[in-house]
């Protein structure tokens, strides 16, 4: 069976996506299912809910394409965001509270980076460390209360429209293309590329490794920040358990999409496919009613069923 | 006279006019995770009500428990589907007040049980009183420790307003008992290892521990582990009613506990949202009495809530 | 020298470093010990020290198998689910036939199979680890929330509760099952074939299997393993606590893994030890049990146990290079 080629360039040599496939199966069956899925309403929301993680799993490919991870950058949206709610409570100033988020992405971003890059330890440990400091901080601050009494302009960003285009959408859209030009279109996306698949011609063409590590979790940090005000505007309050797993969740869409852990082959439309495959299937199952056991289950299947195909293409 | 006169009428009117039967109407309803045994019988609660009224229920629980992003989400599906009603349990008071004003935009009427949601309009609310409840069933325990002695609060989950309640109660029924001491009041996440491990820890640094009062019932029961593990002996309170603490009172190891009753809750609001759906009149708010089930009468509590009837809302408006 | 005797000395020169490492990581529990004993004088206590030893026991259980696993540059996220599914399913084997023998061979059973499941998929279906072991961990989430529908079983019979809470010579049960796993683990992993192969797979594939290894079925072996140990953490947690619930095991699955790389194994394979791993479990228990101790808010545990962890891992990667 011969492979099927996409002409998009950035498409990984061989690979014929296997979230394409899924994603197309889901709508199809959603579609004639139920009939409240296929509306423009509905299929507004599911793209509204995924923006949040979107904002994650696009750095995340990022990341896991110079073989790292980070598994910070759920605690570090949910603390974020705990900053900008309080921020904007104490001083009414969306803007610097929405620099104080981005402050804190920094932050969490510099030090994954330098205990990364400086420090060498490996990357599952170091963000499995900086999620515990994160969380702490985040129960710390609030004493595991919601912080409430946000100024309505927050709520709007996330409710607000332009031109009938919900703004999270924008949001999201604005982000995907900033990374996709960063990736592809600039010397960082390149070295990026030899992050994951060949450091040593990094390192003999006189780049420091260090500093771009660093700056791809920086990368991931601020995105995290960025998220926050999402996500801080959708609960209209932060809570100290708002981002809990999302880490996770973005791993596994960009598992799902086609970046491979192991090669450094990222692919960023897949990363978009994946997330919008596990909001289609979250929004599926809800509209028909499946008990929440089943649904929990259909997640971990749509995971495993996405990187078979991708496995078996793989192997002819 | 004329208020006696108004009440009686009010009672009369809600007895003879009961929820008339429905045909096909949908409510759904949020609960906040499939684990707690408490909010299955939330739901087992819901189903009987409508089996009983000719409606349907569809459950709707986040798959990662207690999530809230994921409890917004669903929200915002289910108003896709238009129900006729909801019954919904905020899964925090606070951050899901965004979903309930989405409900309210949508023309979806909303009956709210159990956790008082901070904000939005309902239909009503229909709860226990967790302050009251943590306070009766600690007094029950102060009186049978005889007023002194000390004490172990074990907390629920930090931030949750269950817990903040039931453990205000507990501290008041302290400060009636000026002799008593409250050695230590540590949150155990109202699960039952971490309730195990913290007690046994505490029961390093307190070689002597005469009550524990736990926030719910997986509490109570990890306590109760720990201090028979290490053969020592004290008074236990829980809150829940749950089979388990039913069973533990029974056989002596737990003195009391709060009954909390996610069962009836769940029958009451959707009989609530029925009523509401044909113009009937409901009560704003319903407030289950604090019940303590302790060595006197925990019989009726052994029946497992499958098979338990619902009470009317008569019949707890009338109590 | 052929591949054989040349893994061979690969590993005993693995085996001296590893060797090392554990006694870098022993200062470490010593030291921690010395400070907690300072700082609070029930530490010290008989009592006490059983305790941490039995929580530990529990974490270690979990986390020897994972070891195995890491050791092939693996990962396995489901072990929390694991646990929830076979406690339930061994807690309904001993209501239902009253025997806690049948109920240890469930939970034992149902790990080991689920084990071998994550085997398969990232054998013969070339998922990665971290997501198959997701993905699994989903789908067993799933099915345990379907068979329990919110209710708990519980009242076992007493001689299945010893395993959890009965003491033998004054010492809790939990701990002579993580000493005799320790002894098994170790031996294994160090002195038999198998155990070296595995090592071999983790520090280099291919390499091993050009020398013959037969990799898929050795990494099926480690999955079921890492199964079959959450099984019997189930078990012990059941007769700890006495009931089963939809979500037990669930905060059970980072901490585990956090107990093995802090006990020295690397997360690229082909290097730590079982015994390494016990040092972490250890080391996190002893952590947790000084906060309870000292009655640190709990709010801090996350905080104070990310930084031990860094801390601890730091301290390895200098030892590692200093080693070199």
């Amino acid at each position: 069976m011969s492979t099927r080629g996409f002409s998009l360039a950035a498409l990984p040599v061989a690979r014929v996506p296997g979230v394409a496939i899924v994603l197309v199966v889901l709508c199809a069956g959603f579609g004639v299912t139920s009939p409240g899925f296929a509306t423009p309403a509905n299929i507004a929301n599911i793209l509204t809910q995924s923006t949040i993680l979107l904002l994650l799993a696009l750095p995340m490919t990022v990341i896991i394409m110079t073989e790292g991870l980070d598994l910070s950058i759920g605690a570090v949206l949910t603390f974020a965001s705990i900053v900008l709610a309080v921020t904007v409570i104490a001083t009414g100033s969306p803007t610097l509270a929405f620099l104080a988020a981005l402050g804190v992405g920094l932050c969490f971003g510099l030090g994954n980076g330098v205990l990364i890059a400086v420090f060498d330890i490996p990357p599952f440990i170091t963000t499995l460390g900086t999620l515990g400091i994160a969380q702490g901080l985040s129960l710390l601050v609030t004493d595991g209360q919601s912080v409430v009494g946000i100024p309505r302009s927050i709520e709007q960003i996330y409710s607000g429209t332009a031109a009938g285009i919900p703004f999270p959408i924008i949001i999201a859209a604005l982000a995907y293309f900033i990374t996709h030009a960063l990736l592809y279109h600039t010397r960082f996306g390149t070295y990026v590329f030899a992050l994951g698949g060949n450091r040593e011609a990094l390192r003999v063409a006189g780049i420091s490794v260090r500093g771009m590590l660093i700056r791809v979790y920086v990368f991931g940090g601020l995105m995290a920040g960025f998220a926050a005000l999402l996500m801080t505007a959708r609960l209209n309050s932060a809570h100290p358990t708002a981002g809990i797993g999302m880490e996770f969740d973005a791993i596994a869409a960009v598992a799902v999409g086609g970046t491979s852990f192991e090669r450094g082959n990222g692919w960023l439309l897949g990363t978009l496919l994946g997330v919008i495959a596990v909001g289609v299937l979250r929004n599926g199952l809800n509209l028909l009613a499946v008990p929440s056991s089943v649904q929990v289950a259909c997640i971990g299947a749509l995971v495993i069923v996405a990187l078979f195909i991708d496995g078996m293409r793989a192997e002819r | 006279m004329k208020y006696l006169a108004i009440s009686v009428t009010a009672v009369l009117t809600a007895l003879f006019s009961g929820p008339a039967f429905a045909d096909g109407e949908t409510i759904a309803v949020f609960t906040k995770n499939q684990t707690n045994p408490y909010f299955q019988a939330v739901r087992v609660g819901t189903e009987t009500a409508a089996k009983a009224l000719g409606v349907k229920v569809i459950q709707y629980v986040p798959t990662k428990p207690d999530s809230i992003p994921e409890q917004l989400s669903q929200v915002e599906d289910v108003i896709v589907k238009k129900p006729n009603a909801i019954v919904f349990i905020p899964v925090d008071y606070k951050a899901l007040v965004p979903a309930v004003e989405k409900i309210n935009a949508a023309g979806i009427p909303v009956t709210n049980i159990t956790d008082r949601s901070a904000g939005g309009n309902f239909v009503a609310f229909v709860g226990a009183d967790d302050y009251s409840i943590g306070l009766s069933v600690a007094r029950r325990l102060l009186k049978a420790i005889g007023g002194k002695g000390n004490v172990i609060i074990l907390e629920g989950v930090k931030g949750s307003l269950t817990s903040t309640n039931r453990v205000r109660g507990f501290n008041d029924a302290m400060k009636e008992n000026p002799d008593v001491k409250l050695l230590a009041s540590q949150p155990a996440n109202f699960q039952r290892l971490n309730a195990l491990q913290v007690m046994e820890n505490l029961m390093q640094s307190f070689p002597s521990i005469d009550g524990v009062l736990a926030a719910n019932d997986p509490m109570a029961v990890g306590a109760i582990e720990a201090l028979e593990g290490a053969n020592r002996k004290a008074l236990v309170i829980g809150i829940n009613g749950s089979k388990e603490a039913v069973e533990l009172i029974k056989s002596g190891k737990l003195l009391a506990s709060g009954d909390f009753n996610g069962f009836i809750q769940g029958c009451i609001g959707t009989e609530i949202a029925v009523r509401n759906l044909h113009k009937q009149p409901t009560p704003k708010e319903v407030m289950l009495k604090p019940i303590v089930i302790d060595k006197t009468n925990f019989t009726p509590y052994e029946m497992p809530v499958e098979q338990r009837a619902c009470p009317t809302l008569e019949q707890i408006v009338s109590n | 020298m052929n591949t054989a005797a040349r893994t061979a000395v690969r590993s005993r020169f693995t085996l001296s470093r590893d060797v090392m490492q554990a006694f870098y990581r022993l200062l470490g529990v010593v030291l921690l010990c010395a400070m907690l004993a300072t700082l609070s004088d029930v530490f010290l206590t008989t009592n006490n020290i059983l305790n941490v030893l039995r929580q530990s026991a529990l974490l270690f259980l979990m986390a020897s198998g994972l070891t195995l696993v890491i050791l092939t540059a693996g990962l396995d996220l489901s072990i929390g689910a694991n646990v929830a599914l076979s406690a339930c399913l061994a807690a309904s084997v001993i209501k239902i036939t009253g025997s806690p023998l049948l109920g240890v061979a469930t939970g034992i059973g149902c790990g080991a199979v689920i084990g071998l499941a994550n085997g398969i998929l990232v054998t013969a279906l070339r998922i990665p680890s971290f997501i198959a072991t997701y993905g699994m961990m989903w789908m067993l989430t799933g099915v345990t929330y379907y068979y329990m529908a919110g209710e708990t079983i519980h009242g076992f019979p007493p001689e299945f509760r010893q395993l959890g809470s009965g003491y033998l010579l004054g010492v809790p049960m939990p701990v002579y099952v993580m000493v005799l796993f320790l002894l098994i683990g170790g031996l294994f992993a160090q002195r038999t074939v198998w155990g070296q192969q595995i090592y071999a797979i983790g520090a280099n594939p291919v390499t091993a299997r050009l020398s013959g290894v037969p990799v898929e079925r050795r990494l099926v072996l480690v999955y079921a393993v890492s199964g079959a140990m959450a099984g019997l953490a189930s078990l012990i947690i059941l007769a700890r606590i006495n009931s089963a619930q939809g979500d037990i095991g669930e905060d059970l699955t980072l901490p585990a893994i956090a107990a093995v790389l802090v006990g020295g194994t690397s997360l690229f394979g082909g290097s730590g030890t079982v015994a390494g791993t016990l040092i972490g479990a250890l080391i996190l228990t002893l952590v947790l049990n000084g906060m309870n101790l000292l009655q640190i808010n709990s709010s801090w545990q996350p905080l104070v146990t990310g930084v031990i962890v860094l801390l601890a891992v730091w301290i390895d990667t200098r030892a590692r290079r200093i080693g070199e």
